[in-house]
């Protein structure tokens, strides 16, 4: 079959299904037709609060040996993967990250833990959608295994088109859970954003009161709002997260 | 207000439209670095840009271009069967009832574009059910791919993406029915018609 047969095959079989579990059935099969041996599917959310957890994608064929590596060391928060998915809008091969982002000394480790523990080599499609968390879909190679170049395109769009299918399954899950699917990450009211926009900005709540026509103190429940929503304690947590999960994009601060 | 701007209606949306061609310069050639043909310095304006083209128009009560996307009849010469056909597997999907979305763009000076691109998506979705098309084409850049899947409508990729300039691009389209309008309505969180023509039609 052709890569594209893949494709067109995955998407038209991703529409029906329902559960998380039989999407990633469907993902491993398909990873594995391209000449991947493993897949992961992740919001890039830290699991803090019940809130977070409920409403991020996390479907991953990992070797069992990262898994405990990652929870172990603490790993998630300094991948370096993650961390250029930051940077880069474009997919991206592991073995050039170093040209992508200058790496720590701790994210240079991660890499070589990774490969010790069978998992060598990867590509990487981030997948950002405005005002929600950022994610990515990552491809991996085997250690002594080879990346299957021609394959990239391929696993480009089934990278995407599997995302967006998480994204619907998981929303079906919550509302059946009963957690009232419907939203997708904490999302900032038109008040909060704008309020949140201008604090990144370093305007002070007296400040940005002035600019918005409201109170100083309507503008102090609208930053501890957005705070709760995030489970942050402070201002600056508030607008760094912010940024991290697209809410506010730096064209909105640096205008 | 939203307004499908066609041939016959072109002289009274003629300011507009000039400032969507300003616009799309600023936002295509200088934000994004796009090489296209840019007429007098300041108006993109491609081949396309011709009789066939039916244009979403979003503008303020002054009259000021805020938002607009170009639509153009497969049955005509347009951007994937011209350009990029190749990004077509199986063929360049043609047909009367098959058009295609590009140029999708938002006033550069806007202090918060959202609402304006969700007017443009009810819009796309009202035109279709009002003029009998079942199908949208379009290319797309890969990275914004996931914010046109989010939507929730039925897409489908219609050939393997490529690089082009820099950055993969590829096509997809995107299925038209009754219910899509419920499903954007309900992504978008607004139930109201956006097209004007759609609320005259209606109202009538």
């Amino acid at each position: 079959m052709s890569a594209f047969s893949d494709v067109e095959q995955f998407v038209s079989s991703a529409r029906g299904l329902t559960r998380m579990g039989d999407l990633a059935a469907l993902l491993t099969e398909t990873v594995e037709a391209l000449g991947f041996d493993y897949v992961a599917l992740v919001h890039h959310v830290h699991f803090t609060t019940p809130e977070a957890a409920a409403q991020a994608v996390q479907v991953v064929d990992y070797p069992e040996a990262w898994h405990a590596v990652v929870a172990a060391r603490g790993y998630f928060a300094d991948d370096p993967v993650l961390a250029a998915c930051q940077k880069s809008a474009a997919a991206f091969v592991w073995s050039d990250l170093p040209s992508l982002l200058p790496l720590t000394a701790r994210q240079t480790e991660i890499l070589e833990a990774a490969g010790a523990c069978g998992l060598a080599e990867g590509f990487t499609v981030p997948v950002n959608v405005p005002g929600e968390f950022l994610g990515s879909c990552s491809f991996g190679i085997a250690t002594g295994g080879e990346l299957p170049r021609r394959a990239l395109p391929a696993a480009q769009y089934v990278g995407c088109f599997a995302f967006e299918a998480a994204r619907r399954i998981q929303r079906l899950e919550a509302a059946r859970g009963g957690r009232g699917g419907a939203s997708s990450g904490p999302r900032l009211t038109q008040r909060q954003f704008d309020c949140v926009i201008l604090a990144a900005q370093g305007k002070s709540d007296w400040h940005i009161a002035q600019l918005l026509g409201i109170s100083s103190a309507t503008v102090h429940q609208h930053i501890e709002m957005a705070k709760q929503r995030f489970g942050v304690a402070s201002r600056t947590e508030l607008v760094v997260r912010a940024l991290f999960d697209a809410q506010i994009t730096f064209a909105d601060v640096l205008r | 207000m939203l307004h499908a701007v066609s041939r016959k209606d072109r002289g009274r949306f003629a300011s507009a439209l000039a400032q969507m061609h300003r616009d799309r310069k600023k936002v295509f050639v200088d934000r994004l670095g796009w090489r296209l043909p840019v007429f007098e310095g300041e108006f993109e304006i491609d081949q396309f840009d011709g009789d066939e083209a039916v244009y979403l128009l979003e503008i303020d009560d002054h009259g000021v271009h805020q938002g607009s996307l170009r639509l153009l009849p497969t049955t005509a010469p347009h951007l994937l069967s011209e350009v990029f056909p190749d990004l077509c597997e199986r063929g360049v999907p043609r047909g009367p009832d098959i058009w295609e979305i590009t140029r999708l763009c938002t006033a550069p000076d806007l202090a918060d574009p959202r609402p304006v691109r969700q007017a443009l998506l009810l819009g796309v979705v009202e035109f279709a059910l009002m003029s009998g098309v079942r199908r949208y084409t379009c290319m797309t850049h890969v990275p914004y791919l996931n914010a046109v899947l989010a939507v929730g409508w039925d897409c489908a990729p219609l050939g393997l993406p490529r690089e082009d300039a820099g950055v993969m691009v590829g096509a997809i389209a995107i299925d038209i029915t009754p219910q899509t309008l419920d499903i954007v309505r309900d992504c978008t969180g607004r139930a109201t018609p956006v097209l004007a023509a759609w609320e005259n039609r209606h109202a009538a």
